[in-house]
């Protein structure tokens, strides 16, 4: 069973969505250096802050992005195998509805955030 | 050789095997039942049917009329007694099934529906949505798992009966998977082997449809009874035979030819109705719809298709997709699949094909043959419900029922008998051994296996299809007798023992030659027309019409070595039903307030 | 006529009373537009070598038997059709995760052993007689389950399995869909007595949830569904435990 997934797509794409995870845990270390950092005095939060701002950050941000985004999309793309059937109205909901569920809540969540993240900056 | 002691022994592990395994295990867990099959169970041909299995359930149905409808339905070639017995039982067996987990469909309180069917006065079918073959057959094989009683022999091929002081015995079976053989003692043995339509060329059948237990019993000297009658399902897919159930029609379907017409209001089955309307036109049996296509086929009103060939549409636009989806999944999606047609927006071209053997081994009303000790039930057996023409719905019906009969009967048989000789059986099962091993070992031989199947089934399309002549019967006759001969000279790619199927398909060629012979000789015998029967020959066209003078009659075929079959006849049960003229739509309806009128 | 072409088709064959190891073979087969792969191999089987070795018999796709690894996805070769894969050749193998018996036949002993495990029969909540007639069930007491009783046992989702090709203990996609059927039934009281074998070792936290079994049943049933909400159901199972003398199965 070596190299198992690499005798299909739909499992490549099984394992670099596992794979992806890594880049939700890079994230977190990096928000988690900043608090850190915040800990040790204003000037080593300016420094962070700085070095977040530099080409090499930025560009790591996007390829994070990228990845964040591949995991939501293939997350929810799982969804009608891992919920439990929701019945309304005495009719099982389509599994793109779920999947359209998943993302119209994703989609506010995100919209949420950033309008509260926005109104702060302000 | 591996050598098996059960008590009853039972051939075929579909609908009625596992009906009758079930019966014998319910009521007396001691006793051993070896369940052979050569394939798993759940694969046999009962997984296919689609329609449903009929059942008085309704308050205005009657067990009169399902008895009525069927004798009717069957030409007057049914035994009245049996099939009085099968309609009182068909509630309760069905009700059983529900029991088990069959998920019938429902109506919105939760009840079992029923839905229309060809031929039924009332709605009395029972269905699944368009699987209900597959859902029974589920049902039974996982409820006969929870008996451990029966011991399996899932993919065992079985080559021969033990017949022994006038008794039978037991079986031989080869394991498929090694090509060693196994003798299987049993004090009842019960064949549930399912039809033989596959004789046939365009047929809606599985491969695995080829009348083995027919052919068992046949060599043992019982009589296949009634072999002549052979189902053409009206609504088949071209080529391939696939069947779009008689449900299609039941829940509103219309059947018309290139014009458009709904041409069954032109052979007896109008006047024309907008609603399915129950026996009157698409809700005709399916005997008579079969043989409307073939006249339009003759007046070039049929659909002239350049690679399907001649066929008529299955028009079932007007129900929707919605209703579509809810009633028949299974035709929406073989008609997407396999036809690249979406039946909500096109029509689908259909035409008959070979569905159902009416007859089969001969028994009686508890489902014995003339050999003590052995049982016939289901397709593979003609207990005497299904006449010259089944109605569709009543043969899911008899796999319970008759299963459950023939597990009683065979029970009670093998309680009241002692065990056999096992040194002498061992001696006639190694006998089988070496014949059908010389079949495998033997070199030399120039015939190709498939050359000599597709003789076969062409010549028993061209010689026992719809309409039937003398002529074209006899050449068919002679060419089995000619393929009989040839098969001696055939010769196997595949000569190892691991699943060798190149062997195990001429053993079922070697069955299926047998029984075809014996269609053919009891065809050309019957000089009538009846049922599925249709002849247009004879002195002034004689034979075109019913003659119960000569021919309410049941056709018994017995085996001769090494020659065609003898056919001989045998009385009709009548109870209460008396031949009349058989009458569907406003005619139908006519004769029934007739005789109403009459016994008043 | 329908016009005749001719496609390839790379069989993996395997006689077990000659070869050491499965080796290809590659035959021309003429067919038209209609023509399954099924009726490929059958056409090689008639035409052009007999010991070649394959289950089949409906050819509708509601029999189960004759699933292949087609271009190495697990297909029902009855309703996969050859002109979709025309001028390409076609590579037909025996279904991936079990042992090959003979060419496309595989050993299916460990399926129907599972299957016989997770009790696939009603266990009466209220024993009912005939005489009582039918067991009620509304229309959302049916929908909780029907979609569960649609499997064929065709085991192409096992084929699809990474799980069972790594553990071939593991109850896997069709037989738990079977057992959650069973659960979901308003007529069956027997899940308590089902749980265990669906928390145990061989039970659902095999599940990684890759999704292909669902992507590759032929029937909608989406077994992968019936594994992961019975996930659930074994945790919530063990946490009520911790509540509740009675809560949950053993």
């Amino acid at each position: 069973m070596d190299g198992w997934w690499k005798k299909n797509p739909y499992y490549v794409e099984f394992m670099v969505h596992e794979a992806t995870a890594l880049f939700v845990a890079a994230y977190a270390i990096t928000l988690l250096f900043g608090l850190i950092r915040l800990g040790q005095g204003p000037e080593a939060w300016n420094g962070w802050l700085e070095a977040m701002q530099s080409p090499l950050s930025i560009i790591f941000h996007l390829a994070l992005l990228a990845g964040f985004v591949y995991h939501t999309f293939t997350w929810f793309k799982l969804f009608p195998l891992t919920t439990p059937p929701i019945v309304i109205n005495g009719k099982k909901l389509e599994p793109c509805a779920i999947v359209g569920g998943g993302w119209a809540a994703a989609i506010g969540a995100a919209v949420v955030s950033f309008v509260i993240v926005w109104g702060i900056a302000a | 050789m591996e050598i098996y002691k059960a008590d009853v022994v039972i051939v075929g592990g579909g609908g009625s095997g596992l009906r009758a395994a079930i019966a014998v295990a319910e009521s007396y867990p001691s006793l051993k039942i070896a369940l052979v099959s050569k394939v798993y169970p759940m694969r046999s041909h009962t997984v296919a049917a689609e329609g449903g299995a009929a059942g008085i359930k309704r308050p205005d149905d009657s067990l009169d009329y399902h008895f009525h409808d069927t004798v009717g339905g069957g030409d007057w070639l049914c035994e009245q007694d049996v099939v009085e017995y099968f309609v009182k039982q068909a509630p309760i067996e069905l009700t059983r099934l529900e029991h088990w987990g069959c998920p019938w469909s429902r109506t919105a309180d939760g009840h079992v529906n029923v839905r229309p069917f060809g031929g039924m006065k009332i709605e009395r079918t029972w269905f699944a949505a368009d699987k209900s073959g597959f859902h029974i057959l589920h049902t039974l094989f996982q409820t006969s798992i929870q008996f451990p009683s029966i011991k399996r022999f899932d993919e065992y091929f079985c080559i021969d009966l033990l017949e022994e002081d006038g008794r039978v015995q037991g079986v031989v079976a080869i394991e498929m998977a090694t090509g060693e053989f196994t003798m299987i003692e049993g004090k009842s043995v019960i064949l549930a082997t399912g039809g033989a339509g596959r004789v046939f060329r365009e047929s809606t059948l599985g491969g695995i449809v080829t009348g083995d237990g027919m052919a068992l019993a046949f060599r043992h000297g019982v009589a296949l009874r009634d072999m002549e009658f052979v189902q053409y399902h009206p609504t088949c897919m071209p080529i391939t035979g696939l069947l779009f159930t008689e449900a299609c029609r039941g829940e509103g379907g219309y059947l018309v030819n290139k014009d458009g017409y709904r041409y069954l209001q032109d052979y007896g089955l109008g006047p024309l109705q907008d609603k399915p309307k129950n026996k009157y036109m698409e809700l005709g049996p399916r005997d008579r719809l079969s043989q409307a296509f073939w006249y339009e086929q003759q007046k070039g009103r049929t659909i002239e298709h350049p690679i399907l060939g001649s066929v008529v549409h299955l028009d079932m636009r007007h129900l929707g997709e919605a209703y579509l989806h809810e009633r028949l999944p299974l035709i929406y999606e073989m008609a997407e699949t396999f036809m690249g047609i979406d039946p909500a927006k096109e029509p689908i071209p259909v035409r008959p094909g070979v569905h159902y053997t009416m007859g089969g081994v001969k028994v009686d009303g508890k489902c014995e043959t003339s050999l003590p000790g052995l049982f016939a039930i289901g397709e593979c057996a003609s207990v005497g419900i299904h006449g010259a023409n089944r109605l569709g719905s009543n043969s899911l019906t008899e796999l319970v029922v008759f299963g459950k009969t023939a597990g009683d009967a065979a029970l009670a048989h093998a309680k009241s008998v002692e065990p056999g000789n096992s040194a002498s059986l061992l001696k006639q099962a190694q006998a089988a051994e070496q014949r059908v091993l010389a079949l495998k070992t033997k070199t030399g031989g120039t015939e190709r296996m498939s050359t000599i199947r597709k003789e076969m089934v062409k010549s028993m399309e061209d010689g026992c299809g719809i309409y039937r002549l003398e002529e074209t019967m006899q050449q068919t006759c002679d060419k089995l007798s000619e393929l009989r001969e040839r098969f001696k000279n055939i010769n196997l790619d595949d000569k190892t023992d691991v699943w060798n199927t190149d062997w195990l398909y001429a053993i079922e060629l070697d069955y299926q030659l047998d029984v075809a012979q014996s269609m053919a000789h009891s065809a050309v015998n019957r000089k009538e027309s009846r049922g599925a029967h249709q002849r247009l020959d004879g002195p002034d066209g004689a034979y075109k019409q019913r003659d119960d003078v000569n021919f309410l009659k049941h056709s018994e075929a017995y085996y001769v070595p090494g020659s065609a079959p003898r056919i001989a006849y045998g009385d009709v049960k009548i109870t209460k039903s008396p031949p009349a003229a058989r009458a569907y739509g406003a005619a139908g309806e006519k004769a029934d307030q007739e005789r109403k009128e009459s016994h008043a | 006529m329908p016009e005749q072409k001719i496609i390839e088709i790379e069989v993996l064959r395997y006689l077990p009373e000659a070869d050491q190891a499965p080796h290809s073979e590659v035959y021309k087969v003429p067919f038209t537009d209609d023509m399954s792969v099924l009726q490929g191999v059958q056409y090689i089987k008639d035409n052009l070598d007999g010991s070649l070795t394959f289950r089949w018999s409906c050819r509708m796709a509601i029999c189960g038997s004759c699933g292949m690894m087609i271009n190495g996805i697990p297909k029902l070769s009855c309703e996969t059709f050859i002109r979709d894969y025309y001028p390409k050749r076609i590579t037909v193998e025996a279904l991936a995760n079990f042992p090959i018996e003979k060419d496309l036949v595989v050993d299916l002993s460990g399926f129907i052993e599972k299957l016989e495990s997770i009790q696939p029969y009603i266990i009466p909540k209220e024993p009912r007689t005939v005489e009582q007639g039918e067991y009620i069930q509304t229309p959302a007491q049916f929908a909780e389950y029907i979609q569960f009783t649609s499997c064929i046992n065709c085991t192409l989702c096992y084929a699809a399995c990474p799980q069972v090709g790594l553990d071939p203990d593991f109850i896997g996609p069709g037989a738990m869909a079977l057992l959650h059927r069973y659960n979901m039934d308003s007529r069956d009281g027997g899940q308590a007595q089902r749980m265990e074998l669906v928390a145990s070792v061989e039970g659902v936290y095999n599940c990684g949830a890759v999704g292909y079994c669902s992507e590759v049943c032929p029937k909608k049933v989406n077994p992968g569904n019936a594994v992961n909400i019975n996930k659930i159901n074994a945790a919530k199972d063990y946490f009520l435990r911790f509540l509740s003398p009675k809560g949950g199965a053993k």
